[in-house]
């Protein structure tokens, strides 16, 4: 099939026949440059919005007043620095890494291992607790933040990083678990069989058999655990009133009311927040779209 | 596989379970204790029974959060979903170099909610925002309005922004779809004289009815989730225009300090989101068949 051909169809007709396949070549370029320039429009309007913050951060306020489409009249870094360091930008990311990081190991470690307890073995209380596991995929938030927050102000843990990292890592789990028990279930019994027979105990079965194994569905997993705790808002906005511990979402919303009127700040601490997601998006772009969709459709 | 000793399968699953036990699952269960209680958090419980429900069941600023998140829910499904699958469709159409744009407008799915939203702040803010600067540059100017601030306005431009994030998502769920559907199929339909729309009509679309069943069980009981835009760009305002659910409940819980009425409002909202999610887990299991006959 050409491509030029389906363009055509696209565009106009509804009624073509196998005839008219004869002798289109000329009026289907001009369909395929439309095709293309639709398909620009609409990724211009999207991507819009993003360009404007890059460009407005190398604005004065006064530049964005007057001239909000304008290119800015020149590239000059130094705002992005100063959000960065004084707005504690820096600090932000920082502790977002943290807390994402710590998550994601735990998600992948405990996930693995009650994955690995789920797939291999048949004891009792198993399908309990695979239907506990199961309600997490369905429960939302709002079920639980409201006792969890008295909870943990009880035990004091908020303001530490334990009270993001402690539910994140909860939340994920759920998940987790639920995908890398697949991973494993396709795996034929006679491997651990084998490696059972030469001696391996329970722990070195799962450490170098099973983990190695699962390497590709940890990976999903860490994407969109890592993606679901950066982002995450609201028990963030309620644990973390520190702003030394603060993550980038809460981080930024901080920022945001103490800069309130400065927009050439807001604008390149927008785009600092931005500019690496949007690369390490283009990078991992594959991995990032498989790990989203599996992650969502639980 | 046998475990060498009994208790081993229990020794991988305890770490998993404990922290799911202890910041989910117990805290479910405390949530719907407290909502038999009138409590500010910190003094006297006090057990109320369903007093709480029955102020639930007759508080206007509750029905209206409802209300709300049902048009917002609706207007997302046409934005979101709807758009997604329009987009999915076209770019199927030609796979060939489509990268670019799948990029394009899939990037603000990965940005936090927060950035996206103080970003479309300043899109609709009336002194410098895009929006009314391009009204402005187009002779528009009878549009223009306080976007955030008019009543009649401000559901609307919430409900747009999670469209500008959440299109891309929904491409990217249908276009891999799409990729699904055999190209014999296809070819087939072709060879009969079908054009590009009445394949995505007759063809595509229906062939791809269980990943948009999915999408919109993930639209609509996310749409119930919502928070994080409605809280940065207009925190239920103006006038309780935006109040949904959550920001509703959150006010009452954490700024006036009513645990046991906020909790009671989190059950009823979780009843609604794990019911929804039933009934549509149920709805799927099914599909399969219908499509076959």
């Amino acid at each position: 099939m050409s491509i030029d051909a389906s363009n055509k169809q696209f565009d106009s007709a509804r009624t073509h026949t196998a005839k008219h396949h004869a002798g289109r070549r000329t009026p289907l370029r001009i369909a395929d440059v439309l095709f293309t320039a639709a398909l620009i429009v609409i990724a211009v309007v999207f991507f819009f919005p993003m360009l404007w913050m890059v460009f407005s951060s190398f604005k004065t306020n006064s530049a964005i007043f007057a001239t909000p489409f304008a290119l800015p009249t020149e590239i000059d870094f130094g705002r992005w620095v100063e959000a960065f360091e004084v707005g504690h930008i820096g600090q932000y990311a920082l502790n977002s890494v943290i807390v994402t990081g710590a998550s994601v190991l735990a998600i992948l470690l405990l996930g693995a291992a009650a994955a690995f307890s789920f797939s291999r073995y048949r004891f009792r209380g198993r399908n309990l607790f695979m239907g506990l596991l199961a309600l997490g995929l369905l429960l939302p938030l709002q079920s639980y933040f409201i006792a969890q927050s008295t909870m943990f102000t009880q035990l004091a843990i908020t303001d530490t990083r334990w009270a993001l990292i402690i539910p994140y890592t909860a939340m994920g789990l759920p998940l987790a678990v639920y995908l890398l028990k697949v991973y494993l279930d396709a795996v034929p019994d006679e491997l651990f069989e084998a490696a059972r027979i030469d001696g391996a105990s329970d722990l070195r079965i799962f450490g170098s058999i099973a983990l190695p194994l699962l390497r590709p569905g940890l990976a999903t997993v860490a994407i969109f655990s890592a993606l679901s705790s950066w982002n995450e808002f609201l028990l963030a906005l309620l644990y973390i009133q520190d702003d030394a511990l603060k993550t980038i979402p809460t981080g930024l919303l901080a920022f945001s009311s103490r800069y309130v009127t400065d927009y050439g700040l807001l604008f390149s601490a927008l785009s600092i927040v931005t500019l690496p997601m949007i690369v390490i998006y283009i990078v991992f772009n594959k991995q990032i779209v498989e790990g989203i969709t599996a992650g969502s459709v639980k | 596989m046998k475990p060498n000793r009994t208790v081993t399968p229990y020794l991988f699953l305890v770490p998993a379970m404990a922290v799911f036990g202890f910041a989910v699952l117990f805290p479910v269960i405390m949530t719907f204790a407290y909502s038999f209680t009138e409590w500010n958090g910190y003094g006297a419980m006090v057990f109320v029974g369903i007093d709480n429900y029955v102020k639930a069941a007759q508080d206007v600023l509750f029905r209206d959060s409802f209300v709300h998140v049902l048009i917002y829910i609706a207007i997302t499904i046409v934005l979101e979903v709807v758009v997604g699958l329009v987009l999915a469709g076209l770019v199927s159409v030609r796979r060939r170099g489509s990268l670019w744009f799948r990029v394009a407008i899939f990037t603000p799915v990965m940005l936090p909610m927060v950035v996206v939203a103080v970003l479309w702040a300043f899109v609709y803010n009336n002194d410098f925002g895009l929006l009314n600067a391009a009204l402005q540059t187009l002779g528009l100017e009878d549009l223009q309005r306080v976007w955030l601030g008019d009543t009649s306005t401000a559901l609307i431009a919430v409900s747009v922004v999670s469209g500008w994030v959440y299109a891309g998502f929904y491409m990217t769920i249908f276009y891999a779809a799409f990729n699904q559907v055999p190209t014999e199929v296809i070819e087939a339909a072709r060879l009969d004289g079908a054009g590009e729309w009445q394949l995505f009509r007759r063809i595509k679309v229906p062939m791809i009815r269980n990943a948009i069943t999915v999408a919109l069980l993930l639209c609509i009981t996310g749409g119930f989730q919502g928070f994080d835009l409605f809280y940065v760009m207009t925190n239920g305002g103006p006038y309780g225009a935006t109040e949904i659910p959550t920001t509703y409940l959150v006010k009452s819980v954490f700024t006036f300090q009513n645990v046991g009425y906020g909790s009671a409002m989190a059950v009823v909202l979780t009843v609604v989101v794990v019911g929804l999610g039933l009934i549509f887990t149920r709805v799927n299991r099914e599909k399969p068949e219908e499509v076959r006959s």
